[in-house]
């Protein structure tokens, strides 16, 4: 990607250079015709104050010493007929003193000298054409270079002054973070456009952060209403489990709608408890080992391991300090922990980790490597099993956040690894 | 036994007083928090249970009722509201426990039946079940004035089943119960059954009688 003033940069220099040298030709042309002009006119002066000053007292005799010491005005005999008279030509003439040939303006006219006729020829060196063009060029690219310096230095200036309440937006929106609720307070300018961004930009914020707000508001209100159907729901379940006539089948069907409930239940907790990480309901932060919380879980999570015979193996290399709400961090101890018994094969190996400010869960499972990106999205992934409430992961993920933890997943080995660094 | 039962929600009130009712509990109901005040400032009872949304006034505002005249009510607050603060505020009001919505009335049933036991016996609370004999904040068993040892979780599960006696107690309830915190995350119930077998041996092995019966291969109960 170009920044905006290395473009404007690019487009100037290519224009100017292009228009410089397209204007070469015309530049030359101009030149040399007023060169031309201008030393066509000398010539004729020249005439001028020939017959004026030097005719009436010019003596045949003189002629030889005249011509001896004029250079560019002589006096020829009458005999060079074929060139046309008065008026200007152009003609080369070898220079012996350069040597080389040069380009002369010249002018043949009749005199009379002691009433006998004689050519006049006046000559008037001329630039060479070569010369004029190189020194068109070596101006033409002075000129280019100061340009393109003058250009350079306008553009960074207009870039750094114009565009700074652009790039000061910029910077504003890049730092924007729609769940840490910080509306950007955009500088006042006095320009129309950056005034029109600024004011369309605070709208969309606005507006993004109202609907993100209601949006969370809502599911923490919906959650909240559904703990009172669900007590009673729950409730009446356990007084129908109570009717001694219950039959066998009835018993199977009660089964299930237990099943439904305690996952309903589930899933609400669980919304419940990300509103709650969301709105900062979980301030109080204390000091705890990680370790610890390993050692308190795994006897929990050893009998639930059981049933699929999983072996629970632990490698503690460091010990890690925490500055964190304690019972968060339990819970994202706990979620990993459950998940990796959860999507485990039955006589499979869960690996608890811990090294450096590292910790490791890994699992053996599905053999294939899950989709990160959906992964810690709220109800994400694309198994529906009937146990998941699909929050547990995201839970991990808000928590992390919180405390700018990092956490990852990744498929090593035919084992599923999630990996939160402190 | 009388019991109140304060809560808005009709349906889940009468659930409590059905489930409750059929055992030597007398359960009164009080939809608003007028309704509760009035009642409790004429009446004494064994356990309250307090909603803490109610129409008319806050929930805790009944505990502080209850605490200006000096009631020995014990009471147990269930909530819709689960935050720590709340349970703090709760138990700091002079609630004896916090039930958070929702909850399985077996897990109630226990909970009012400690309550009430403990205020009735304090530190003596010892439970006598014709052989059995339990030292409830001791946590020993005798069978026969035998001692048992019982694992933490089977003692939990034993004072749970009485105090839900002739009762069927699902097999979640029991789960959730032994699980206590991790309870949310929870989505494998078999364990109850290996504690519920262990449970059963220990006693039998110490000649108790078997008071634990499978219902329905789907629940629990203490017959009596």
């Amino acid at each position: 990607m170009k920044r905006l003033l290395n473009k404007t940069l690019l487009y100037y220099t290519v224009f100017a250079t292009i228009i410089l040298l397209l204007s070469i030709p015309f530049l030359y042309w101009m030149m040399e015709k007023l060169y031309t002009d201008d030393v066509d006119e000398a010539i004729l002066l020249r005439k001028k104050e020939f017959v004026t000053n030097n005719l009436r007292s010019l003596r045949i005799n003189d002629i030889p010493v005249w011509n001896k010491f004029n250079r560019d005005i002589r006096i020829l005999p009458d005999t060079v007929l074929s060139k046309p008279k008065d008026s200007i030509i152009q003609e080369i003439f070898f220079d012996e003193m350069v040597p080389e040939w040069e380009p002369y303006r010249v002018l043949y006219t009749k005199v009379q000298i002691e009433n006998q006729p004689y050519i006049l020829m006046i000559q008037l060196n001329l630039v060479e054409s070569e010369d004029l063009i190189k020194t068109i060029i070596r101006l033409y690219l002075g000129i280019l270079f100061s340009l393109l310096l003058v250009i350079f230095f306008i553009t960074r200036f207009i870039s750094n002054r114009l565009w700074k309440p652009f790039y000061d937006t910029l910077e504003k929106v890049k730092q924007f973070n729609l769940e840490q609720h910080n509306q950007p307070q955009f500088t006042v300018t006095k320009i129309k456009e950056f005034d029109q961004l600024n004011a369309s930009l605070d709208k969309l914020i606005r507006s993004n952060l109202r609907s993100y707000t209601s949006q969370k508001k809502f599911t923490q209100n919906a959650a909240h209403e559904l703990q009172t159907p669900l007590a009673v729901f729950q409730s009446k379940l356990d007084l129908l489990l109570q009717d001694k006539s219950l039959t066998q089948a009835q018993s199977v069907i009660l089964q299930s709608l237990y099943e439904a409930a305690s996952r309903l239940s589930r899933i609400n907790k669980n919304l419940l408890l990300l509103a709650k990480i969301e709105n900062n309901q979980f301030t109080e932060v204390s000091s705890f080992r990680l370790n610890e919380l390993i050692e308190q879980s795994v006897p929990y999570f050893t009998e639930q391991a059981t049933p699929k015979e999983l072996v629970i193996e632990q490698s503690i290399q460091s010990d890690i300090a925490l500055q964190a709400n304690q019972g968060l961090a339990e819970i994202m101890l706990n979620n990993l922990l459950l998940n990796a018994i959860r999507h485990n094969i039955e006589k499979g190996i869960i690996e608890i980790r811990v090294q450096d400010r590292m910790l490791e869960v890994s699992n053996t499972g599905g053999s294939h490597a899950l989709d990160a990106g959906g992964l810690f999205k709220r109800f994400g992934n694309s198994q529906t099993d009937a146990h998941n409430s699909g929050l547990g992961l995201a839970i991990v993920k808000e928590i992390c956040d919180r405390y700018g933890w990092v956490v990852h997943y990744r498929f090593v080995l035919d084992r599923h690894v999630f990996s939160v660094k402190f | 036994m009388k019991i109140l039962i304060i809560e808005d929600e009709r349906e889940l009130a009468q659930s409590i007083a059905t489930y409750l009712t059929d055992e030597n509990y007398r359960c009164e109901m009080a939809a608003t928090y007028d309704d509760a005040i009035s009642k409790i400032d004429i009446y004494s009872y064994d356990c309250i249970l307090l909603d803490l949304m109610l129409p008319g006034g806050d929930g805790l505002k009944v505990l502080e009722e209850l605490k200006r005249l000096q009631k020995q009510d014990g009471v147990i607050i269930i909530s819709a509201k689960d935050s720590l603060e709340d349970k703090i505020a709760g138990l700091h009001t002079g609630a004896d426990d916090y039930l958070a919505k929702p909850f399985h009335l077996s897990e109630l049933g226990a909970r009012i039946y400690s309550v009430i036991r403990r205020k009735q016996f304090g530190n003596s609370n010892i439970l006598q079940v014709n052989e059995l004999k339990i030292d409830i904040p001791a946590k020993k068993v005798m069978v026969s004035d035998k001692p048992v040892t019982l694992t933490k979780k089977e003692f939990d599960l034993l004072v749970f089943l009485i105090g839900n006696k002739n009762r069927v107690i699902s097999k979640a309830a029991l789960a959730e119960h032994l699980s206590g915190d991790m309870a949310d995350m929870l989505d494998n119930h078999d364990f109850v059954y290996a504690h519920i077998k262990n449970l059963k041996k220990k006693l039998s092995e110490a000649g108790c009688t078997d008071y634990i019966k499978t219902a329905y291969g789907m629940g629990y109960k203490w017959e009596q």
